[in-house]
């Protein structure tokens, strides 16, 4: 919870950086303002719920306990803490704070530190038994180890003390960062835990393990080629053309294989009635096939590299925001069920998790997010900044709304009084859960 | 080398039984020696300690469909062969007295019945139920109320057989 409630709350800084026009587009898309809002979207929001969402469920994909329960929270203080030193670099870098670039290594120092737990901790506990989604896992932490490898020779090389090697890195490496970070470990971590929760959640028949095997086989080959082609690349001074095609082919492939999966589970469900997450997250796939098109079409007209930034938005807040927010939604109510109800379950009455949400209300706030993302992306491709953050303000509004409706099922507000706390059940607290 | 008795117990966890009395009962009939060759649908953890206990060291290796293939060998030192021959200092489990199909049902309800159920068992008792999942968040649950539990997928993949202890 702890993650989760860090997370959103980085959400929000980037939400309102981008109201108060910081950052792409208002900024040159290489610029250090928009190096903050990217830097607080992919590592604060993004890769803190990833970890919170793995912290809890790796065990769950491999049956086993976590390796080690101690590193969760040290690794929450270095990563946050890292991300602000990185911050204040990037700052400092653009000439908002005195010069001091040795930040940016400190930064990445206590990121790498930080994401080194976390690959340690969820990679030991993922190889004892890596079946399907936990292959996933591993591939996603691995795409993870050379984002920030990358990450961290950028640090070094903006304060000047990477060398000559660094520089090169530098000035051409940076698509193999945000592919292996976007696609390697957002991407491939977020589709490995959705198979089992969307299984779970549906009572659906897990995806064969051969069939997704393919599927990850066609992105682990996507990240391997960027990342080993790409470096190979740079060393022969070749540019990066052929390497980033071959990527964008295995990643389009990859999401059309992943899209066959996710059909398999829908069809195969036993539960007819979809609950909202899974109406929700159904708005987060489309936006991934909605990112392939995009992007297709940018590359075939020629224009990707001048709407690269739509192109990612669509990524970052349809895709990636949208299944973290859905799926959220549900775990939140779950954990809190389980945690409120489990040591009392079968010795008194108990309310079920549905009653824990009230789906209706959250609804409108998901649409808001959805249409505002969609609307964000147009205007983007359009070229219209000043609606682009009347589109953000909207976008706010929706996540306001969510989280809103994620605190009152923490607080139980839902749940009508003769159930609400049977004999021996405790409240939750709002941030840390007991189990 | 050791000579091995085969023992597929894989029909009975089918059918929902409880194959520990025929796991001792052919633990019993072995001459001085032999060793056991078990085949059973999941990996059965409970058993190696039982099985270490009575001097046997254990290698196991998964078969297809998630079966495992387990080899029980007899450590050098015997143990104190009365032990062998008193079934009653083995740890057996009864037959389930109550037997749940939660297939159909949505969650969490499976894992309400169940652990509603187990509060009812008399000390040592057991049962069984059918699941369609397996129940990764109810094993802390009766873990936390003291319950001992065996599980494991049929060969088809679709049916989740659980087997609760009551502790005694």
């Amino acid at each position: 919870m702890t993650y989760f409630a860090m997370a959103l709350a980085w959400l929000f800084v980037a939400l309102a950086l981008m109201i108060a026009g910081v950052g792409y587009p208002a900024s040159d898309i290489v610029s250090p303002d928009t190096l903050i809002l990217v830097h607080a979207v992919s590592i604060g929001w993004l890769s803190l719920a990833m970890c919170g969402a793995l912290f809890q469920f790796v065990p769950v994909l491999v049956a086993k306990p976590l390796f080690s329960e101690k590193c969760a929270l040290p690794a929450l203080a270095l990563l946050s803490a890292g991300l602000l030193v990185l911050l204040a670099g990037f700052l400092s870098l653009g000439g908002h704070l005195p010069p001091a670039l040795w930040l940016l290594p400190a930064g990445a120092v206590l990121l790498v530190a930080g994401f080194g737990l976390v690959v340690v901790d969820l990679g030991l506990t993922a190889w004892l038994r890596p079946t399907g989604p936990a292959r996933f896992v591993l591939v996603g932490l691995a795409s993870l180890c050379a984002t920030i490898a990358f990450g961290a020779i950028f640090a070094f090389g903006l304060a000047g003390w990477a060398g000559s090697l660094g520089d090169v890195l530098m000035t051409t490496g940076v698509p193999l960062h945000a592919i292996a970070g976007l696609g390697g470990w957002l991407t491939l971590t977020a589709m490995g835990v959705s198979y089992r929760l969307l299984a779970m959640f549906m009572l659906s028949p897990d995806v064969d393990d051969r069939q997704s095997r393919l599927t990850l086989a066609a992105g682990a080959l996507a990240v391997a080629v960027t990342v080993a082609g790409g470096g190979l690349a740079i060393g022969l001074n070749s540019g990066l053309k052929i390497v980033l095609s071959m990527a964008a082919i295995l990643g389009l492939a990859s999401a059309a294989l992943y899209g066959r999966d996710i059909a398999f589970i829908f069809r195969n469900r036993k539960r007819r009635q979809l609950e909202l997450n899974m109406r929700m997250a159904t708005l987060s796939f489309v936006s991934l096939a909605g990112t392939a098109v995009v992007g297709v079409a940018l590359a075939m007209s020629d224009t990707f590299a001048a709407h690269l930034g739509a192109f990612a938005f669509l990524a970052v807040f349809g895709w990636l925001s949208g299944l973290v927010l859905a799926k959220l939604y549900k775990i939140v109510a779950f954990l809190t069920w389980l945690e409120t109800y489990g040591p009392v379950m079968g010795r008194a009455p108990t309310p079920r998790v549905q009653d824990l949400v009230a789906e209706g209300r959250a609804t409108k706030w998901f649409i808001v997010y959805y249409a505002a993302v969609g609307a964000g992306t147009l205007t983007l491709l359009a070229g219209a900044p000043e609606i682009f953050r009347l589109t953000i303000a909207a976008m706010t509004l929706g996540v306001v709304g969510i989280v809103r409706e994620v605190i009152r099922i923490r607080r139980l507000a839902y749940v009508a009084d003769p159930l609400r706390l049977p004999g021996g059940a405790v409240a939750p607290h709002l941030l840390f859960a007991r189990n | 080398m050791t000579h091995y008795i085969d023992v597929d117990v894989r029909p009975i966890l089918r059918s929902g039984g409880e194959p520990f009395s025929v796991i001792m009962a052919a633990l019993q009939g072995l001459e001085p020696g032999q060793g056991i060759r078990l085949y059973a649908t999941f990996k059965p953890l409970p058993l190696f300690a039982v099985m270490a206990e009575k001097g046997f060291a254990h290698s196991e290796r998964e078969l297809d469909g998630g079966q495992w293939e387990v080899l029980f060998t007899p450590a050098v030192t015997k143990p104190d062969q009365a032990a062998v021959a008193n079934p009653s200092a083995f740890e057996e489990w009864p037959e389930p007295a109550l037997k749940l199909d939660n297939r159909d049902l949505d969650p969490p309800e499976p894992m309400v019945r169940i652990l509603a159920a187990a509060d009812q068992l008399a000390p040592g008792e057991t049962l069984s139920a059918l699941l369609r999942r397996e129940p990764v968040f109810l094993f802390p649950q009766l873990e936390k109320r003291g319950f001992r539990w065996l599980g494991g997928f049929t060969p088809d993949g679709e049916t989740y057989e659980l087997t609760v202890r009551a502790p005694s």
